[in-house]
């Protein structure tokens, strides 16, 4: 195992960097502070989970369930805040709850009765998104003005609170990961079990938070999600864990554990995002987009690869 | 011990699998069975469709029994085949289908067809080709997704001026519906003199949607209005267009008339939608079904209102 190295984000930054001169030579109206907003903007659910994502995967772990888990918290806000009467603070703590509770049974299932993880969350995936149907009756809830302050861009700036809630969290979680005892065992975990557990680390109680903790994290990213649009839709995120886990792998966070910064998974964020932004803007058809896609997610790890073996 | 367990509970799977009692012929009941195959029953539209048909089967519980049936997500082909084949199994005499491929389900339904079960079309119309080469003959039931997309889009065009710049927002590419209504939009911006700048999907999501509106906002400053193939994305980018600081100045138009956009119709964030009568679209089907089982001879296409709400 090797300590991670700042330099090791020049590879993403230059990445990100050439997507942003690409697209600004072909796109007219790209480089703005109006892109820039849009892209800040639509991250931070993106950015909250990526960070969970990277401490579940430094321990070896997997989550497949976030998608449906964002769907069921952003269902929970709807029917807090529309059919409840309750306010933005009482939602908030509803949608941790449950994200958190249904994070630390897939921590607990998957840990304590020794199942693969890619599994016991694979049919939480199912569990969550059925949930999300019950609790709406599949139905869209309009929530209006009352949550919308979280996504509306500050005055002045053109980013949202969220997205500075989102950047928060991204600081905590690598500040966690790399300074703190917490930290080292979950990548002393990952990186292997058995060493960890002579040293005399827990090695079950780290891999049961990180799962917990993503869940509380993708509680925060569904009131995000829903103060952007105004609106809580059952079927929203469907297909989001593997964005997330895309642009987790981006950051160079490794499949097996052991390796992973939260830092590199903002920039895989970024990456993804503005590849997204931009694509739009130069009038890319849907096909075109997911090809292009692909091929930087593919491209971004390669880069990483490589230089890590320079 | 564990493996006992395991043949005990194969055993008992295998029995219930024996032969099971042999159906009733197709329509020789005394009610017949008519069945409903939708596509998600987990879709606001589809929900609204199947609470229609229940109701419609309560109020004529002497005239046919409803079997209602639907797949998890709108593009598991092979499960909508399957549900198919159990409805005939079932001894269903009539299935009523909203398909969810044009051209996929045409082979099982041939094969239902040829066992004596009547099939009648709704919501997605199936491929007349593959229905004709394949010899499946099967009434429509449904509204005019085309037509109906270009009054929304006339609807919209009378808060523009011509030669405004408008874009598309489309659903799924492959899905038909979603092809005439783009089409629908693109015949009515054509018809009122709008320069259509940007056609980009947002594959039936909000947040896709929310995310396309606002790159187009930035793209084409001079945009005036978003045309969506749904509600739920006609949603996303009417938040795309309040974040961008354009509310009322660009225009937003949805299709389904679902109960959230309510509150954004009535203060002008969404300008239009259409109202496909989800609710009567199943009913239609089942009253085409039973009439062709009552007659003997098949019914005719019928075509289903489809109506503008600006408010």
């Amino acid at each position: 195992m090797r300590a991670p190295r700042g330099s090791d984000l020049w590879v993403l930054l230059a990445v990100w960097a050439g997507l942003v001169a690409l697209f600004g030579a072909f796109g007219p109206g790209f480089l703005s502070a109006a892109t820039f907003g849009s892209v800040a903007n639509r991250i931070p659910a993106l950015l909250l989970t990526a960070t969970g994502m990277t401490l579940v995967m430094v321990t070896g772990g997997i989550d497949l369930s976030v998608g449906s888990v964002l769907g069921l918290c952003g269902a929970v806000v709807g029917v807090t805040m529309v059919d409840a009467g309750g306010g933005l603070a009482a939602a908030l703590a509803a949608s941790i709850a449950v994200g958190t509770a249904l994070g630390a049974a897939n921590g607990l299932v998957s840990v304590k009765l020794r199942l693969p993880s890619f599994i016991v969350t694979l049919g939480m995936l199912e569990i969550a998104r059925g949930l999300a149907f019950l609790t709406t009756h599949s139905q869209t809830k309009y929530i209006g003005a009352a949550v919308e302050g979280l996504g509306t861009p500050l005055a002045g700036l053109v980013v949202s609170p969220a997205f500075l809630i989102a950047l928060a969290g991204v600081a905590a979680g690598q500040g966690v990961l790399s300074l703190t005892v917490w930290g080292r065992h979950l990548v002393a975990v990952g990186a292997n079990a058995e060493a960890a557990a002579i040293a005399g680390i827990d090695v079950d109680r780290p891999r049961i938070w990180a799962h917990a903790l993503l869940g509380a994290l993708t509680g925060v990213a569904a009131v995000c999600n829903c103060s952007r649009l105004g609106s809580a839709d059952p079927n929203a995120g469907v297909g989001f864990e593997l964005s997330v886990i895309a642009a987790v792998v981006v950051g160079g966070t490794s499949l097996a554990g052991g390796r992973g910064s939260v830092a590199k998974s903002f920039l895989g964020v970024l990456i993804v995002a503005t590849l997204e932004a931009g694509l739009v803007q130069l009038g890319a058809s849907e096909p075109v987009k997911r090809v292009v896609t692909g091929g930087v997610i593919v491209a971004a790890v390669l880069a990483d690869t490589w230089r890590r073996r320079a | 011990m564990r493996r006992l367990v395991l043949v005990a509970a194969l055993a008992a799977l295998l029995g219930g699998c024996q032969p099971s009692p042999p159906k009733p012929a197709p329509g020789s009941a005394a009610r017949p069975k008519v069945a409903l195959v939708m596509k998600s029953l987990a879709n606001d539209f589809f929900a609204t469709m199947a609470k229609g048909a229940r109701e419609h089967q309560a109020a004529h519980a002497a005239d046919y029994e409803l079997l209602v049936l639907g797949i998890k997500n709108e593009t598991d082909l092979a499960e909508q085949v399957n549900l198919v084949e159990q409805a005939v199994a079932q001894g269903a005499a009539a299935i009523v289908i909203a398909p969810a491929d044009s051209k996929a389900l045409v082979p099982a339904l041939r094969r239902a067809q040829q066992q004596g079960v009547v099939i009648v079309n709704i919501d997605n119309r199936l491929d007349a080709d593959a229905a004709r080469a394949a010899g499946l003959s099967a009434a429509f039931v449904g509204p005019d997704n085309r037509d109906g997309a270009r009054r929304v889009g006339l609807a919209l065009a009378a808060r523009l001026h011509p030669g405004d710049e408008v874009a598309i927002i489309e659903g799924v590419t492959t899905a038909f519906n979603g092809q005439q209504r783009r089409a629908g939009f693109e015949d009515a911006m054509q018809s009122a003199g709008m320069k259509v700048v940007a056609v980009q999907s947002g594959e039936w999501e909000m947040d896709k949607a929310n995310g396309v509106a606002a790159n187009l906002l930035t793209a084409h400053p001079g945009l005036k209005a978003l045309l969506c193939a749904n509600d739920n994305m006609a949603i996303g980018a009417a938040a795309a267009v309040a974040a961008a600081g354009k509310t009322g100045a660009v225009q937003v138009a949805g299709f389904d008339a679902i109960a959230a956009i309510r509150p954004l119709l009535a203060d002008g964030r969404v300008a239009a939608t259409a109202d496909q009568h989800a609710d009567q679209l199943a009913v239609f089907g089942i009253e085409q079904a039973l009439a062709t089982l009552r007659d003997g001879h098949p019914a005719g296409d019928r075509a289903t209102a489809v109506d503008v709400v600006t408010r």
